[in-house]
């Protein structure tokens, strides 16, 4: 109820203030405004007011001469945030094509100096003409995928690494064989895994004897008998 | 003012449309030169022109009516002239040291002109008597036609101080429009 009758009283308040503007004020805000003054109104005012409308009067010769010299200075400084504008959206895809560019050069001097990935260095091979990729690269291959050249010259003469590719040739299963001949190779037995080993790579040898000339697995001659030579070289 | 034509014309400016831009000027540069001119004196020319490089700089970046256009572009003239003024207090040039004198006229003179023959310049004479921030208040509610919030807005003062100013101002000019009239011959004095 208090904070109602205190409202009330403001608005009170607040209206005589308004209503209480002197003559002169409200002739003030009349004239600021660009109002009329009535005949009524005391002739310094109605002078007054010629001063004001002759301030606010139309534009003058001599202030628009000035026209063409601003409208120069305005074409030339727009081109500033033009281009700006236009930057924004042109820039990227300069920037996108020297990328792919940089990345194309890049690509090929790797695949020239044949330093790809092997898939990728076939890949590039094919396409380019790069070098075609070496047998020593790509560590993580499998080593069936990298012995086929040495294997079909039958001239290798570490015998553990012919044996396994001639055997991925024939289409028999390789991972039994490697470890037999490496072994082997080495001379000294490791006891009942390479005699069982040797077991399984007998077949196989004796198989790729027939057709490659010879087995290349013992180091000798390729008539003997692999199971028995092995027992005889590792005693 | 351009009212309705506005948005269009300030659409076409913004765009790089040199003839927009031209009645844009066309519409605001006399009442910029003539606040300038009572503010910053001879300097109001220089002032101007900067202001309009700005101009051209920014339209682009202003969102608003014809009223916030000109409170945007009074504000600019209003920092530029008071950037201008610290650069003169720092090296003045006049051998006098006071150059506020110099450029602003003398009142008798020139309430004598106005009663004469009431032109533009004589009437902006007869503002730039009255004390600076007097004159410029005047200048931004009748020349520019601001109201009293958008010029509080400019000059960085209540509204209710930016009335008083005014109101003073407009007593002190009245006064001496009187005291020139009760002086002039041929004409009836009026006591206020």
């Amino acid at each position: 109820m208090r904070v109602f009758a205190a409202s009330l009283a403001e608005m009170w308040f607040s209206a005589r203030k308004r209503n209480r503007l002197s003559p002169d004020e409200a002739t003030a805000e009349l004239l600021l405004a660009g109002r009329h003054l009535g005949r009524h109104e005391p002739a310094s005012q109605r002078t007054l007011e010629r001063v004001l409308a002759a301030a606010a009067g139309p534009a003058t010769e001599r202030e628009l001469a000035g026209e063409t010299a601003a409208v120069t200075a305005f074409l030339a400084a727009l081109p500033e945030p033009e281009p700006a504008r236009r930057r924004g959206p042109r820039r990227l895809p300069v920037l996108a094509v020297g990328f792919v560019l940089v990345a194309l050069v890049a690509l090929c001097g790797t695949a020239e100096a044949g330093a790809l990935p092997a898939p990728l260095q076939r890949l590039a091979h094919q396409a380019i003409n790069a070098p075609a990729p070496s047998p020593a690269m790509g560590v993580p291959q499998p080593s069936a995928d990298v012995t086929p050249g040495p294997g079909a010259t039958g001239s290798q003469s570490t015998p553990g690494s012919s044996g396994p590719s001639q055997e991925s040739r024939t289409g028999k299963p390789s991972a039994s064989p490697k470890p037999t001949h490496t072994s082997d190779s080495q001379g000294n037995g490791n006891g009942q895994p390479t005699a069982s080993a040797s077991a399984t790579a007998q077949p196989t040898a004796i198989d790729n004897g027939k057709g490659n000339g010879g087995t290349p697995g013992q180091g000798g001659s390729p008539s003997d008998h692999p199971t028995g030579n092995n027992g005889n070289s590792r005693n | 003012m351009l009212v309705g034509d506005f948005p269009e014309v300030l659409r076409r400016a913004a765009a790089g449309d040199a003839s927009a831009f031209a009645r844009l000027w066309r519409d605001t540069h006399p009442p910029l030169l003539r606040y300038l001119w009572v503010s910053a004196g001879d300097a109001a020319e220089d002032v101007a022109a900067d202001v309009w490089l700005e101009v051209a700089r920014r339209i682009g970046s202003f969102r608003g009516g014809e009223h916030e256009f000109r409170g945007w572009l009074f504000t600019m003239a209003r920092r530029k002239m008071i950037d201008r003024h610290r650069y003169e207090a720092r090296r003045p040039v006049s051998p006098t040291g006071n150059g506020e004198l110099l450029d602003r006229p003398a009142a008798d003179d020139t309430v004598a002109a106005a009663l004469e023959y009431i032109s533009t310049e004589t009437a902006l004479a007869l503002i730039a008597t009255l004390p600076r921030d007097q004159a410029e208040i005047i200048v931004l509610r009748v020349v520019v036609g601001l109201d009293a919030s958008a010029v509080a807005q400019i000059v960085g003062k209540s509204p209710g101080a930016v009335r008083v100013a005014a109101h003073r101002g407009l007593r002190t000019l009245r006064e001496r429009v009187a005291g020139a009239t009760v002086t002039s011959p041929g004409r009836g004095g009026v006591t206020l």
